[in-house]
């Protein structure tokens, strides 16, 4: 049995982050504070995703059901507390979410967990989106197209009505839970998943019911997923059919891959990460979820084991010394990426602005010709070699220095990680397939 | 009489447009155990390479260039992507589709907004086939049920009747035994892949021009696909084709009948009660039949979980 070994710079490293997640509020603006809880949320979201997908192997593709599940329970609950049907404390609002989540978990994971891997998958999109064509339809319980709208109650003394008390109620929500995940990975039954994932037939040949074993776990996953669900009911006050749709399922697993399905962590960095990203850049453009996406596929290509699985690596690897060694590659690797990058976005951003209905309607007014259209508060000609020398110069440096990057900082990862014995050897073939494809995808 | 003819009609042509699609997704399976999360999405693309082309060219050209075009993308994403990622198992070849899916919706909004395209057929096959019941019964969905059965004959006589067809029927049961042969098994997978896709691609091109195209065509397309799958059992063709058939009957049925469970307690005495009730027993089943295949699904799994056709685990 691995016995929980913490060391002191980890709790040192932990309750400084808490101390500067509960200073925050001091600091930010509404609109970052807002953005502050949506990405907890989101981290909660993914971790209780994790908790199926990372330790017992189960990718859900429908974890939007028991998110959407959680947050209309904490609306009901909320709805009557405030027609005073009775009573309820408004902190513990979530328990609600968290009921909900993981009785639909048992009931659905008991059907979805019949199969394994694909057939999993494909189950549980298929049960999220059973959700989503009913959940219109049924006035009563998700209040059709419109959703359903409440107020966040008073409680002793605490309105609730600001941001800041949303944030400290969704904090205190995130760290429980996050510690209680943690927690249930420790416990026999979070070791089985683990076993599950690895080996389910020797599971059963020691006399355990899998099925059953699977269908737990997969409602507990749910029950902090619809303790997430709740919290974004409570900082929302309202939900409407949408939370359903096969794109919030979609947008975990991208953030949980992103982060690194393989470390506690690294899903809840990705999710926090990825929602700010998303926050920042669907204002600026309509095709984010292009660059989320690319993203993604990127780092499922070069650095499997995502952000979270890096830092993982760099921490275990890394010689107390070596980083001397490594900041002019990585420097190196972040200008190629950053080129790259911009030659990227000025193709897809013209691409956008060109074949928007407002340029159309430009071009027809003036007979068909290509008129100049406007970028980055600039304007250029479409059809001018000078235009499209742009990106093709950019992506040029950027691919010719591809190679060189590469080759400098394998190198670099030699030098920085000689002499360093791995703790654990079989984490060791992932983890050091490729060092100079993973920075690479770090940083493009 | 009239509806019940006219819905297994209409069943009939939808669940063969299902099987042109799942056909290709459960091959892929079969052969190289990668669910391709994007097979809905080359669905997709085809429909529009089949509405930019019916545009510019003509609607057979569309036609025609759409399994091409779904094909070289399938190639390149088999040699270039998924060959990359194999020795991090099935579940990363998974989600890498899933998020090539992402990109490749996403680039078609790109080029063509998020709004529906009006892609149609030529107006010269805009004409009642048939007249049963004082229904006209368009032509095009025969063409859509005439180009799928085709595919069929043609997919069957390729996979039991070539000598390519054994090599891809014994690379699925003994790939290394197939490569010790002699045969270059690389090259099969990406065949059989960008076969699949094209597939795909046809049949998006097809169906297109009937049914609405527009950037949601493909998620809610592939739900469906996967509950196909799932009923008919992976890697099993024929299981494909029941349950698609199966499907297809099912939503053609239950979007024609306005009844509730309210109405089916009725017959017991318990109308009433049920109608006090409210919420689901008074839904009316046309409103719900998005869902049938779904709780078809869950019957599926209940009663058989390997699906109709599929090997247990």
């Amino acid at each position: 049995m691995i016995r929980a070994v913490i060391k002191t710079r980890t709790i040192v490293l932990l309750l400084a982050a808490f101390g500067v997640l509960a200073l925050l509020p001091l600091f930010l603006s509404p609109n970052l504070l807002n953005a502050a809880i949506k990405m907890m949320i989101a981290a909660l979201f993914a971790l209780a995703f994790t908790l199926a997908m990372g330790q017992a192997g189960m990718l859900s593709f429908g974890h939007a059901a028991y998110y959407g599940l959680g947050a209309f329970a904490a609306l009901h609950l909320m709805r009557a507390v405030e027609l005073k049907l009775f009573g309820f404390p408004t902190p513990l609002i979530p328990l609600a979410g968290a009921l909900a989540g993981f009785v639909f978990g048992l009931a659905f994971g008991w059907f979805a967990t019949q199969r394994t891997g694909v057939y999993f998958s494909m189950v549980t999109l298929a049960l999220a989106e059973l959700l989503l064509t009913l959940a219109p339809t049924w006035n009563a319980l998700f209040g059709g197209e419109s959703g359903i709208a409440t107020m966040r109650g008073p409680w002793w003394g605490i309105s609730f009505g600001s941001d800041a008390d949303v944030y400290y109620l969704t904090l205190a929500w995130f760290v429980v839970s996050a510690w209680c995940m943690w927690a249930f990975t420790r416990t026999p039954i979070g070791r089985l998943a683990l076993a599950l994932r690895d080996n389910e037939q020797r599971v059963r040949f020691l006399g355990f019911n899998a099925h059953v074993a699977r269908t737990l776990i997969f409602a507990i996953s749910c029950l902090f997923t619809g303790v997430a669900g709740a919290l974004l009911a409570i900082a929302n006050e309202a939900a409407n059919y949408t939370i359903f749709s096969a794109q919030a399922s979609a947008n975990v697993v991208l953030q949980t891959f992103i982060g690194g399905a393989g470390t506690f962590f690294g899903p809840a960095l990705g999710a926090a990460v990825m929602t700010f990203f998303a926050r920042v850049t669907s204002d600026l453009t309509r095709s984010w979820l292009l660059y989320q996406g690319l993203i993604f596929v990127l780092v499922m290509l070069f650095a499997p084991q995502g952000l979270g699985g890096l830092i993982a690596l760099h921490a275990r690897k890394v010689r107390a010394d070596g980083w001397k060694y490594l900041i002019a590659p990585y420097l190196l690797c972040l200008i190629v990426g950053l080129l790259l990058m911009a030659g990227l976005v000025f193709v897809v951003e013209s691409i956008q602005v060109v074949m928007s209905d407002a340029y159309l309607a430009q071009r027809a007014a003036a007979k068909g010709e290509w008129v100049p259209y406007e970028l980055f508060g600039r304007t250029f000609e479409p059809v001018s070699p000078a235009t499209w020398g742009i990106p093709i110069v950019l992506l040029a440096i950027g691919g010719g220095l591809l190679q060189p990057a590469r080759r400098l900082t394998a190198r670099a990862w030699l030098a920085a990680t000689r002499d360093v014995p791995t703790p654990d050897a079989q984490e060791q073939p992932v983890a050091a397939s490729s060092p100079a494809a993973a920075g690479q995808g770090a940083s493009s | 009489m009239e509806y019940i003819v006219v819905s297994i009609l209409n069943g009939v042509v939808h669940g063969l447009l299902l099987f042109m699609v799942s056909a290709g997704l459960t091959l892929i399976f079969g052969m190289m155990g990668v669910l391709n999360f994007a097979h809905a999405w080359f669905y997709m693309l085809g429909a529009y390479v089949g509405f930019t082309l019916t545009r510019h060219g003509g609607f057979w050209a569309g036609l025609v260039l759409a399994p091409i075009v779904a094909g070289l993308l399938g190639i390149l994403v088999e040699r270039y992507m998924l060959r990359r990622v194999h020795k991090y198992g099935h579940a990363h070849e998974l989600l890498l589709t899933f998020g090539l899916a992402f990109i490749i919706e996403e680039v078609i909004k790109l080029f063509y907004g998020d709004a529906l395209v009006s892609y149609q057929m030529p107006d010269y096959m805009r004409f009642a086939a048939f007249t049963i019941f004082d229904t006209n019964y368009p032509f095009y969905r025969l063409f859509m049920g005439a180009v799928a059965l085709a595919m069929f004959a043609v997919l069957y006589l390729l996979l039991t009747r070539t000598r390519v067809g054994i090599v891809v029927r014994a690379a699925t049961y003994r790939p290394t035994t197939v490569e010790a042969l002699g045969h270059n098994l690389p090259l099969v997978y990406m065949s059989v892949f960008a076969g699949g896709s094209a597939l795909a691609g046809l049949a998006g091109a097809v169906a297109g021009a009937f049914y609405p195209t527009g950037p949601s065509m493909a998620v809610d397309f592939g739900t469906l696909v996967f509950v196909v799958v799932v009923i008919g059992g992976l890697g099993s063709v024929v299981g494909a084709l029941a349950a698609s058939l199966m499907i297809g009957l099912f939503i053609s049925f239950s979007v024609g009948l306005n009844v509730s469970l309210a109405d089916l307690l009725g017959l017991f005495g318990l109308g009433p009660w049920a109608e006090e009730l409210g919420g689901l027993f008074t839904l009316q089943l046309s409103t719900v039949a998005n869902s049938m295949p779904f709780l078809l699904m869950l019957l599926v799994l209940l009663i058989r979980p390997a699906g109709l056709m599929g090997d247990r685990q």
